[in-house]
C-alpha cells in the first residue's frame, strides 16, 4: 500500500505532464478551432461574430457536470492559462458560460491573437486540454 | 363589464397564441442558421459537415434546465413538426442532446431539405420556437 503511493507520488514527479490538467476527461480526438476568422484574416472595423467549432464534444454552461462536455472560452492577446487551475476571468480570457457557440467581438486596431481554450463546469481545462491553434488577425487603423 | 369581457376575450386571444409554442422562453432575437452547407450547394462527397450557427442564445445538453438554452435538431426532408409537442426522434428529425454544434451527415444521391430547430430540456420548442431557413441541398 505504501509501496504504491511512493511509486505513484515518484511517478508524478517524473511525469509533470500529468498533473497539468484538470479532472475531467475529454474523449480522444475532441477538437476546437475557429470556424471563423481564418488565421491571417483582416477585419475591417474590428467588429464581427467569432464562430467557435467543437468536435467529439458538447457544449455545457458553465456549473453543469455532463461528460464529455463544456463551455468555450476565447483568449484574446495573451497567452494559453495553466491547465490545472481556473481559467482566469478578464478582457483578455472571455468566458462563455451561458453555452455560447458564437460571440460578438469587438478589437482595437492593430494585430491582434486569438485562442480557444475549452473547460469544464468549473471553468478548469480538461484532460487532455482542448484548445484550439492561436490565430493571428489584423484590424486596419480605418 | 365592458372592459371586463374585451379583456377576457383577449387573455384568450393570447392563450391561444401561446398554445402554439412550448413553455420555455426564447429571446425574440436568437438567431439559429445553417453555417454550412449553403442553401443550393451541391455537394460531391459521401459525407459532409453540417455546422450549426446560434447567436443570443446558448447550448445545453438535453435535461439540464438552464433559462435561454436548448439544444439543436437537424430537420432531413421533413417538415417542421407541432411546436407544442416533443421533437420525434427518427432519421428525419435528428436530436444532438449531448450539446454538439456540428455533425457529420451521409445522405443517398438526390435533393435533401435541412433545417435546424431549437428544442428545450425536454425537446420542446421555446417560446417563441427558434429555427432555421429550411435550406435545399443536392448530394452527387
Ligand atoms: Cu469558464
Ligand atoms: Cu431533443
Amino acid at each position: 500500500m505504501k509501496r504504491s503511493i511512493l511509486v505513484a507520488t515518484m511517478l508524478t514527479a517524473l511525469i509533470p505532464g500529468l498533473a497539468v490538467a484538470g479532472d475531467t476527461p475529454a474523449p480522444a480526438g475532441a477538437k476546437v478551432y475557429f470556424i471563423w476568422p481564418k488565421d491571417g484574416q483582416t477585419i475591417k472595423g474590428g467588429k464581427f461574430w467569432a464562430r467557435f467549432g467543437l468536435r467529439e464534444m458538447g457544449v455545457a454552461p458553465a456549473g453543469v457536470e455532463k461528460r464529455f462536455t463544456g463551455h468555450h472560452h476565447l483568449i484574446i492577446d495573451a497567452d494559453l492559462p495553466p491547465f490545472d487551475e481556473e481559467i482566469p476571468a478578464s478582457k483578455n480570457h472571455v468566458h462563455y458560460g451561458k453555452g455560447y457557440s458564437e460571440a460578438r467581438v469587438e478589437l482595437p486596431p492593430g494585430k491582434h491573437t486569438l485562442q480557444l481554450l475549452f473547460a469544464d463546469h468549473n471553468h478548469i481545462p480538461h484532460n487532455p486540454p482542448v484548445y484550439s491553434e492561436k490565430i493571428t488577425v489584423y484590424v486596419p487603423a480605418d | 363589464m365592458k372592459t371586463m369581457k374585451i379583456s377576457i376575450a383577449l387573455a384568450a386571444l393570447i392563450a391561444s397564441g401561446v398554445a402554439v409554442a412550448g413553455d420555455s422562453p426564447a429571446p425574440t432575437n436568437a438567431y439559429l442558421y445553417i453555417g454550412w452547407p449553403n442553401d443550393g450547394e451541391v455537394i460531391r462527397a459521401e459525407s459532409f459537415r453540417v455546422w450549426f450557427g446560434l447567436r443570443k442564445m446558448g447550448v445545453a445538453p438535453a435535461g439540464v434546465e438552464k433559462s435561454m438554452t436548448g439544444h439543436h435538431h437537424l430537420l432531413v426532408d421533413a417538415p417542421l413538426p407541432p411546436m407544442d409537442e416533443e421533437i420525434p426522434a427518427s432519421k428525419n428529425y435528428v436530436h444532438f442532446g449531448k450539446g454538439q454544434t456540428e455533425t457529420r451527415l451521409s445522405l443517398p444521391p438526390g435533393k435533401h431539405t435541412l433545417q435546424l430547430l431549437m428544442g428545450d430540456y425536454n425537446h420542446v420548442p421555446h417560446n417563441p420556437p427558434v429555427m432555421s431557413r429550411k435550406i435545399t441541398i443536392t448530394v452527387k
